[in-house]
């Protein structure tokens, strides 16, 4: 036999038995387009297990949300797609079409893998109805190069946060970066602020039991409002936040741990990076945290095929969870492995050493026909940092709040 | 000829009559089925992508159909009662008005300027073309480059700064009163191009001779432009508006990319609130009583603009 031939007959087994142990091609949906690359390389290890996974990626969210609304509105919800938690999960749940996955969160807990206040971000009802697709936690990220300068520590209550902050500006420098970029930012430090403030208030927003003009949010406001008229925070009508980052434009970055990756992009030195919980105002004990959890779901048709089952086992596996974190920087939540850098990491710790609450983002929290008006509001705030506007913008949410409240309880 | 045989020669008329009338009815009915023939597929067409979703979308306006919670409810006027209390409305209705109007007076102006000064120039080709350009470009592409563009540390300001010994850090979107002539600036960018090309179509296709008369008869070039080029150029005018008017009703991509995605009050017309009220808000039902406004109004101005048409069409004959 010429070397051709057994080179052919070689290739010709390989691809016999590939087909042969490969499952049938089960696809994600997502609208993760700038998180292709990563789930590409997931893909291709789940390969290697038999499992045929393929990425079908939304340019928008927009258009993915109106093509998984129209599946679900025909019945023919996909098998496995990312949605988002809180409000926008529970109106899915309420369809009926999800599939609730109690048992396979049982497999993962059972063997130390994930903490059992990961499923509850997850949860409608106390049954769990996905997985993570990653689980970020919103911290104060830092340039420690300044810090060491100024020779500043990371605070660890509320007036040590007020003396960085005055030494910061004090040094010529803006504390905190913070921009509307993308529309969508308006809420971080509010939800932050009143979480730091009033923790039950921030429950009571999220369900239309606190008024978005109550007193609670009214002091925020005024904590925010003081924190402008200081100079302590960057133009919030900056579109290039994480290159205003890189370029000192605020010393200190509150946002979600997977800015990390876009930091490093974007050329600031990774080993300089420091991170910190932002403590909460004097008078609140319990220590708490925000954290984004975003989803996986299976349909009921889903969770009736091996081949979905098995694919989302190997997303949570050790292994899965570390191909995902390598190619990503994303974190899922599952202890087991390494985190994906040292910012993850370093949280991990602080987080083990004290018992913080978890909390949903405002975002996910807010029933989505709020969303977008509500966080008009906040960037209206930011871009006029006033009082005066503060109570404009207090009294528009709330009617808002009142109207979306009201309708729920007349259907 | 005696009376009876009138009659009856009358009456043969009237059946031959009849029947020559007949035969011609069964003639187009036979014509008119072979026409239908020939057309329905196109009418299959029209009517399962056209005439269907339109009627749909009607019927969707007075439910309460909520596309995750599969209500349908019939609600009669109810949607569009909210419609006509909601503020937001009044301030995308108020938007639209003043899109429409700036969206026809801008680009008509600079189009015809351009259209004039290029008619007789030499080199016009590349200068068309260069005018031309913005408008093969999809609206969100220019709408992202112009966010840019206005940016506090964007183009814009750098050139203003060259020109002040302050740094310029105007927002141009931020502020109330600059954002909408900003947007607009940037919609007579891409949009004068062609109005300038369908001008100049025009333009040339005027009749000589009552333009040389007017000059021989020592009219100015102003006198023979206002009562001359004008009126001749009305119909292709005409139809330069009505496009305009369509393009300012149904603006979306422009205020959606450089209203910072989220409606601002002074970015916010008909389509954008349709589109937040759908795909952000899931309150589909409303958002297609929106539709059949924002349709009704559209079909309202064209119906006006088309006996106008039919107007400037006699009188220029």
């Amino acid at each position: 036999m010429t070397p051709c031939a057994l080179l052919r007959i070689t290739l010709l087994t390989c691809c016999l038995h590939s087909t042969a142990v490969l499952a049938k091609e089960v696809q994600l949906f997502n609208d993760k387009g700038f998180w292709s690359a990563p789930l590409q390389t997931v893909a291709n290890a789940a390969r290697a297990e038999g499992i045929s996974l393929k990425i079908s990626p939304y340019a928008n969210a927009e258009q993915y949300k109106t093509f998984i609304q129209a599946s679900v509105a025909s019945g023919r919800t996909p098998e496995l797609f990312t949605w988002w938690t809180g409000a926008s999960l529970n109106t899915l749940t309420a369809t009926g079409q999800l599939a609730p996955l109690g048992a396979l969160w049982k497999e993962m807990e059972a063997d130390g893998r994930f903490q059992p206040g990961v499923k509850d971000l997850f949860s409608v009802g106390g049954q769990p109805y996905a997985i993570p697709l990653q689980l970020s936690r919103w911290v104060v990220l830092y340039d420690k190069r300044v810090f060491a300068r100024l020779g500043l520590k990371p605070p660890a209550n509320w007036a040590e946060l007020q003396t960085v902050a005055t030494r910061i500006k004090a040094a010529g420098q803006t504390p905190f970066l913070a921009t509307t970029q993308d529309g969508w930012r308006g809420f971080i430090w509010f939800q932050e602020l009143l979480l730091r403030t009033d923790p039950k208030a921030y429950v009571g927003l999220n369900n239309g039991s606190v008024a978005y003009d109550s007193p609670a949010v009214r002091n925020v406001f005024k904590i925010w409002s003081d924190m402008y008229a200081k100079g302590w925070f960057s133009d919030p009508r900056s579109n290039e936040e994480i290159n205003d980052f890189v370029r000192g434009k605020g010393v200190m970055y509150l946002f979600g741990e997977w800015a990390v990756g876009l930091l490093g992009k974007a050329g600031f030195p990774l080993q300089e990076l420091g991170v910190f919980i932002l403590p909460n105002a004097p008078g609140v004990q319990q220590p708490a945290i925000i954290v984004e959890g975003a989803p996986i779901v299976v349909s009921r048709k889903g969770l009736a095929n091996p081949d979905v089952m098995k694919t989302l086992r190997f997303w949570v596996s050790n292994q899965g969870a570390q191909t995902w974190g390598k190619a990503s920087g994303n974190y899922i939540g599952n202890n087991k492995i390494a985190a994906p850098n040292a910012i993850v990491s370093q949280v991990n710790t602080q987080l083990a050493q004290t018992r913080h609450t978890m909390f949903l983002r405002w975002w996910e929290n807010v029933p989505s026909a709020l969303q977008g008006e509500m966080v008009a509001e906040f960037n209206r705030f930011m871009l006029k940092p006033d009082m005066n506007t503060a109570q404009n913008v207090m009294q528009r949410m709330q009617s808002l709040n009142t109207a979306y409240w009201s309708s729920r309880k007349k259907s | 000829m005696n009376p009876l045989m009138q009659h009856d020669q009358q009456l043969l008329a009237r059946i031959g009559l009849a029947q020559i009338k007949a035969r011609e009815r069964a003639r187009q009915g036979r014509q008119f089925r072979l026409a239908l023939r020939f057309m329905a597929p196109a009418l299959l067409l029209v009517t399962a992508l056209l005439l269907l979703p339109v009627l749909y979308n009607i019927w969707l306006s007075f439910t309460q159909w909520q596309l995750f919670e599969g209500r349908d409810d019939f609600a009669g006027w109810q949607n569009y009662r909210q419609l006509w209390s909601s503020p937001y409305f009044d301030e995308a209705l108020g938007n639209t008005a003043l899109w429409v109007l700036a969206s026809v007076l801008f680009p008509l102006t600079a189009g015809l300027g351009l259209a004039l000064l290029f008619r007789q120039m030499p080199g016009q080709e590349w200068f068309k073309s260069i005018i031309f350009l913005p408008r093969i470009l999809a609206p969100t592409a220019v709408g992202v480059m112009w966010y840019y563009v206005y940016a506090p540390q964007g183009m814009l300001n750098q050139v203003l700064g060259q020109f002040s010994s302050m740094p310029v850090e105007t927002g141009w979107l931020f502020e109330e009163q600059l954002v909408t002539p900003a947007i607009i600036l940037t919609f007579v960018w891409q949009s004068c191009g062609l109005v300038m090309v369908l001008l100049l179509l025009g333009l040339a296709a005027l009749p000589r001779d009552p333009l040389e008369a007017a000059r021989m008869d020592g009219a100015r070039p102003w006198q023979v432009f206002r009562h001359i080029t004008l009126p001749l150029l009305a119909p292709t005018l005409l139809m330069v508006v009505i496009l305009s008017v369509l393009a300012g009703f149904t603006v979306f991509d422009l205020l959606w990319v450089m209203g910072a995605n989220y409606p601002q009050q002074r970015t916010l017309s008909l389509a954008v609130f349709m589109y937040f009220e759908a795909f952000q808000k899931n309150n589909w039902a409303f958002a297609a009583a929106t539709a059949v406004v924002i349709g009704g109004v559209v079909l309202a101005v064209t119906w006006l603009q088309t006996l106008l048409q039919a107007r400037v069409d006699r009188m220029v004959r």
